[in-house]
């Protein structure tokens, strides 16, 4: 019966996790690009920090966020192959601050949300 | 490393056109650039079935391409619900009526059963369906590009901007009975009774100076139960104009008489009541003519006052089973 449950939950989970995950990976992409990398890179980057992205994902990112202005890039060769950098953008530094601002107001609203209702069921 | 090129080749055949050699450009750098790093940490070359594996992993070619292609639709979700909407009020409003108008003439009418399922019933049922068909195929049709229009057309106008909560339809409430409609039948009751006992008392209904109806005997037992039909309907409205709402019990009083207005009226369609016609320069040959095709011809409609009656009475238990499951949901 637990399980029925579990798994009957895990399809919302899953559709409201990723929900959840879409604006977040944004926000890591163009924090990670404060340093130059290229899409290979840069996925490994977010690998290692526990925000695993596929690349069917990564790169329409890139490319729309790069059209918004928000990076720039180049094709350049690196160890025999050509590869394409990406950068943030002085236009895209600002955005990321002002997303990293309300990341924190989000972040901070949530807290007092839970601590009040922590409070109310104690 | 054929595997790969073909996999590539794959994804760019659904690319858009300006930006294929790019992103296929890309998507090879990260592939290759997957491979080298797989090959160094077990270092040896990968076999077939590892490459294999690990673009199965990718995704399939048009999934991939798919990502990189804008969000198209032939109709939106804004639009999309209004869309099912329309289709659904075809499907309820004209084919299912269709259907049911075909069940019963092939019901109840003889001679349209024999004229269309000869030379078989195959032959009925492949013309009803062959019908149907067409008809749902270009009704689809026509409304999907109607709405196809309205989705460019609202990408420019944006017509949902312009809106008034002043203009959206009053709160319903199925259980409330409005008084126009309880006057309105309270008023038609009370003329049809006053009409139909002042006209239609006799077998011999005399209509104008120069136009004589006569009905078969069994004319009176027609002519006292319409009579105390729209007594009960007149009493009926007249108690939904004081309560303007449905209780239970006035629900049943009222499928009761209206299953019994309809059962009347289908055995009137069938009876062949009328007995003769006489008129100002109406030969006895053309009276018996007449008589005949107006008997006949409410034969014919037999079926479609079955459809008519049904419809009614369905309505009618439909009331009574929501106002049950609502007490239910009270209580």
């Amino acid at each position: 019966m637990q399980h029925m449950v579990q798994t009957m939950n895990q399809e919302p989970f899953e559709n409201l996790r990723l929900e959840l995950r879409r604006g977040c990976l944004v926000l890591a992409v163009l924090a990670a690009l404060r340093r130059e990398q290229y899409g290979y890179t840069l996925r490994k980057t977010l690998s290692e920090h526990g925000l695993e992205i596929d690349e069917g994902t990564l790169y329409p990112l890139l490319r729309r966020l790069e059209s918004q202005g928000l990076l720039a890039s180049e094709w350049r060769e690196e160890d025999k192959r050509k590869k394409r950098f990406y950068l943030l953008s002085s236009g895209g530094a600002q955005v990321l601050d002002q997303l990293l601002a309300e990341w924190r107001s989000i972040d901070f609203s949530i807290h007092a949300i839970l601590k009040e209702h922590n409070h109310g069921t104690d | 490393m054929e595997l790969i090129e073909r996999y590539l080749q794959s994804v760019k055949f659904w690319l858009p056109k300006q930006q294929k050699d790019d992103i296929i450009a890309e998507l090879s750098a990260d592939i290759y650039a997957q491979v080298e790093e797989r090959e160094t940490a077990l270092d040896r070359k990968l076999t077939d079935a590892e490459v294999e594996e690990l673009l199965r992993q990718r995704g399939h070619p048009l999934l991939v391409a798919n990502r990189f292609l804008p969000q198209e639709s032939l109709i939106g979700p804004v639009l999309f619900p209004i869309y099912r909407f329309v289709l659904k009020i075809f499907a309820y409003g004209y084919l299912l009526p269709s259907v049911l108008v075909w069940v019963g003439l092939m019901t109840f009418s003889s001679s349209y059963r024999i004229e269309h399922t000869h030379p078989s019933w195959f032959t009925a049922f492949a013309s009803l369906f062959s019908y149907l068909w067409f008809t749902t195929f270009l009704a689809v049709g026509a409304v999907t590009l109607a709405f196809a229009i309205l989705e460019r057309m609202h990408a420019r106008i944006h017509f949902f901007d312009r809106w008034s909560p002043r203009k959206l339809p009053p709160v319903r409430n199925p259980n409330l009975i409005p008084r126009s409609t309880s006057s309105f039948e309270l008023a038609v009751n009370l003329i049809f009774f006053a009409w139909w006992a002042v006209y239609f008392h006799s077998p011999e209904v005399q209509i104008s100076s120069e136009l004589r109806l006569s009905f078969h005997s069994q004319w009176l037992w027609l002519f006292w139960s319409y009579l105390l039909l729209a007594l009960v309907n007149a009493s009926l409205a007249g108690l939904n104009l004081m309560y303007p709402f449905w209780t239970a019990l006035r629900a049943t009083l009222r499928l009761l008489s209206d299953g019994a207005g309809a059962a009347i009226f289908c055995w009137l369609m069938q009876a062949n009541l009328l007995a003769g016609i006489a008129a100002v320069n109406l030969s006895a040959q053309q009276s018996i003519a007449m008589t005949q095709a107006i008997n006949d011809w409410m034969s014919r409609l037999f079926p479609a006052s079955i459809v008519i009656g049904l419809i009614v009475v369905a309505t009618d238990a439909y009331r009574i089973v929501r106002l049950k499951s609502a007490s239910r949901t009270v209580s």
